[in-house]
């Protein structure tokens, strides 16, 4: 059964002019996918992550995530939606930067209203199992880029969300950082069955993706899977 | 608690601008304090000075006394009230005096004036005018017919020290009455009403001067303080119910001074008021401008599932830590500056002439601290800012997640 699945799905933004970005999208993604979906700038990459990701609506088409109908629910549900079943990381890193590396993590677990005392075990058990557990009290302004990256990513999946949407992760980082982050991602995949989503036109990214869905003018132009 | 530490953190992280704001919300607070302690200060002394001038914390009258102060009113069942009156709890001194008007004259001069008779050892323990006399003697049983008499009537009557003046009144029976007196004693009580009217006299030569036999027109009631006032007029009242009396506070007896009070007090309010507009623009502008520089960071806080509630209440959380932080600074350097006034005092010497004309008669003036203003300033001052919080927080709430995690 599709985990994500979106039918005829399109959007346009209307500023000073009317922007197509998606027209009559369809897509459909099984849990534990880790796929990317590619295109130059102005492709909809964006736009579809953020459609997927329940912070923007279509004009026009269905959205189920997770077996929800994101499309048809109320913005009030959303959020705890988002909370329950989704994981960001963003292109700049967005990590709170008055929260210490543990605090962050903590961040999504304590609004889903986890104990202290089990978030923090969670939280300490990530960062040991990927190395990190020394920076658990360092501020991101402490962190280098690529660790920042790594704690997002780490924030996305500590309450084991069922899709974690990453827009452009490794575009501030360079290429061995950006390599460390993958290797963390296709592990917590592969670990933990958790669907990951990217948005990216780097070749590093689209060589470790399974599935490339390529875009080109908010349309869907290939879709191709490829053997692990 | 994650969000109070995320509330702390965020307010101290733009030091600063913080700093700014809480001295803003204390230095507010602190004028808030200081204001009030004033304000209480110079209504209790002026209170004080009319209860010690001579209407006392209360007095009972026969029922209708006030409203139409007539010689024959004078006190019904008059041993029933001696009796229960020194009863009345948290008193401090009670004293029962004849009233009239009549005309008082000298060989070059005459003047109206207001006659009290009083027993001068019962009087000291309710008024002050024993104190304020600054030529010859408070009266006495033992002078004859003695008169005490105000600077200023001294002086329009050309009455000096042991120089006779004549009294004359209508008296109860309907007659006229004239009696000589001689002036014991002249006071300057800083009140020009007293001391331009008013001519004291023994009581039992009061009596005999408008022939009333024993009748008395008041008993005056010294309290321990204003604050006992309810509680002594319950005794009383429920005591002398049928005794066809009427036992009123002060307030009642002097409209004018509460009056005074209530508008002082209204024009205060203002003042506060205005304050507060002045600190509430400051803390909107710091709270805005928080809001307006993290747009980008509520967004993600929303992506990852922050309900619209929650950014609410972190704005909240650091709005009340600046106004917590500013209202602790404002009460401690609010408080100090009430004590170290009210040890100092307030010199109005310099405006001792209108000060008089409120009915405050010393020049220095001290400020009263209660715990009751200290926390209501404070309580005020925090409602103020989470009030005025609620937009900014409201605002960051309504932001769109797609659109603020774009902005730059």
């Amino acid at each position: 059964m599709a985990q994500i699945e979106l039918i005829g799905v399109s959007k346009t933004y209307r500023n000073h002019v009317a922007v197509r970005a998606l027209g009559d999208v369809n897509l459909s993604i099984t849990r534990g996918e880790f796929a990317a979906a590619v295109g130059p700038s102005g492709s909809g990459k964006t736009t579809l992550l953020n459609l997927i990701g329940a912070i923007d609506m279509p004009d026009n088409g269905v959205i189920r995530i997770a077996g929800l109908e994101v499309t048809s629910t109320a913005p009030g549900r959303l959020a705890e939606f988002r909370l329950r079943h989704l994981g960001f990381v963003f292109q700049s890193f967005n990590l709170f930067p008055v929260l210490s590396v543990l605090e962050n993590l903590e961040f999504v677990p304590a609004l889903r209203g986890t104990p202290k005392r089990e978030r923090v075990e969670r939280a300490e058990g990530l960062l040991a199992d990927v190395g990190m557990i020394e920076l658990r009290n360092k501020r991101p302004d402490e962190l280098s880029g690529g660790q920042q990256q790594r704690v997002a990513v780490l924030r996305a999946i500590l309450s084991e969300p069922d899709v974690v949407l990453a827009d452009e992760p490794t575009a501030n980082l360079d290429s061995e950082n950006a390599a460390l982050l993958l290797d963390m991602m296709e592990r917590l995949n592969r670990e933990r069955a958790i669907t990951f989503l990217f948005s990216t036109h780097d070749p590093a990214v689209m060589n470790r993706a399974r599935r490339l869905v390529r875009l080109k003018d908010g349309r869907i132009i290939a879709d191709e899977t490829r053997e692990s | 608690m994650l969000f109070w530490q995320m509330a702390w953190r965020n307010v101290w992280r733009y030091r600063r601008r913080s700093l700014l704001t809480v001295l803003t919300i204390a230095l507010g607070l602190s004028f808030d304090i200081l204001m009030r302690a004033i304000g209480d200060g110079y209504h209790e002394q002026m209170v004080d000075n009319s209860v010690r001038a001579g209407i006392g914390h209360m007095e009972i009258h026969r029922s209708g006394y006030q409203r139409d102060p007539a010689l024959l009113k004078t006190l019904p069942d008059l041993p029933l009230l001696e009796r229960l009156v020194p009863q009345t709890p948290h008193l401090r001194g009670y004293s029962f005096r004849v009233l009239g008007d009549g005309l008082a004259s000298t060989a070059e001069n005459s003047s109206g004036v207001r006659i009290i008779g009083i027993d001068p050892g019962a009087e000291r323990s309710v008024t002050t005018i024993n104190r304020a006399v600054i030529a010859g003697k408070f009266l006495d049983d033992r002078m004859s017919r003695p008169a005490l008499i105000g600077e200023r009537l001294s002086q329009s009557l050309g009455a000096r020290l042991n120089d006779k003046i004549v009294l004359m009144v209508q008296a109860a029976d309907g007659s006229m009455g004239a009696q000589l007196f001689r002036v014991a004693g002249i006071f300057r009580s800083g009140s020009p009403d007293l001391d331009r009217g008013v001519v004291y006299l023994l009581r039992k030569d009061a009596q005999s001067l408008f022939s009333l036999g024993d009748g008395v027109s008041e008993a005056a009631l010294l309290l321990d303080s204003s604050q006992s006032v309810a509680q002594a007029r319950q005794f009383l009242g429920s005591r002398l119910a049928s005794a066809r009396v009427e036992v009123l506070p002060w307030y009642v007896v002097e409209p004018f001074l509460q009056q005074f009070i209530e508008l002082d007090d209204a024009f205060f309010y203002i003042i506060v008021l205005i304050l507060f507009i002045v600190i509430s623009v400051g803390i909107l502008n710091t709270v805005m401008m928080s809001v307006f520089e993290r747009v980008r960071e509520f967004g993600v806080m929303m992506a990852l599932g922050t309900r619209p509630r929650q950014v609410v209440r972190l704005v909240m959380q650091e709005s009340a830590v600046l106004a917590l932080v500013g209202a602790v600074v404002g009460a401690v350097l609010g408080s100090a500056s009430t004590i170290l006034f009210a040890y100092t005092g307030i010199d109005l010497s310099s405006y001792a002439a209108g000060a008089s004309v409120l009915g405050i008669t010393t020049t220095v003036m001290r400020p009263t601290l209660t715990i009751r203003n200290l926390i209501s300033s404070d309580l005020s001052v925090v409602l103020v800012v989470l009030l005025v919080a609620l937009y900014p927080a409201f605002k960051a709430a309504a932001l769109r997640p797609v659109e603020a995690i774009r902005h730059v």
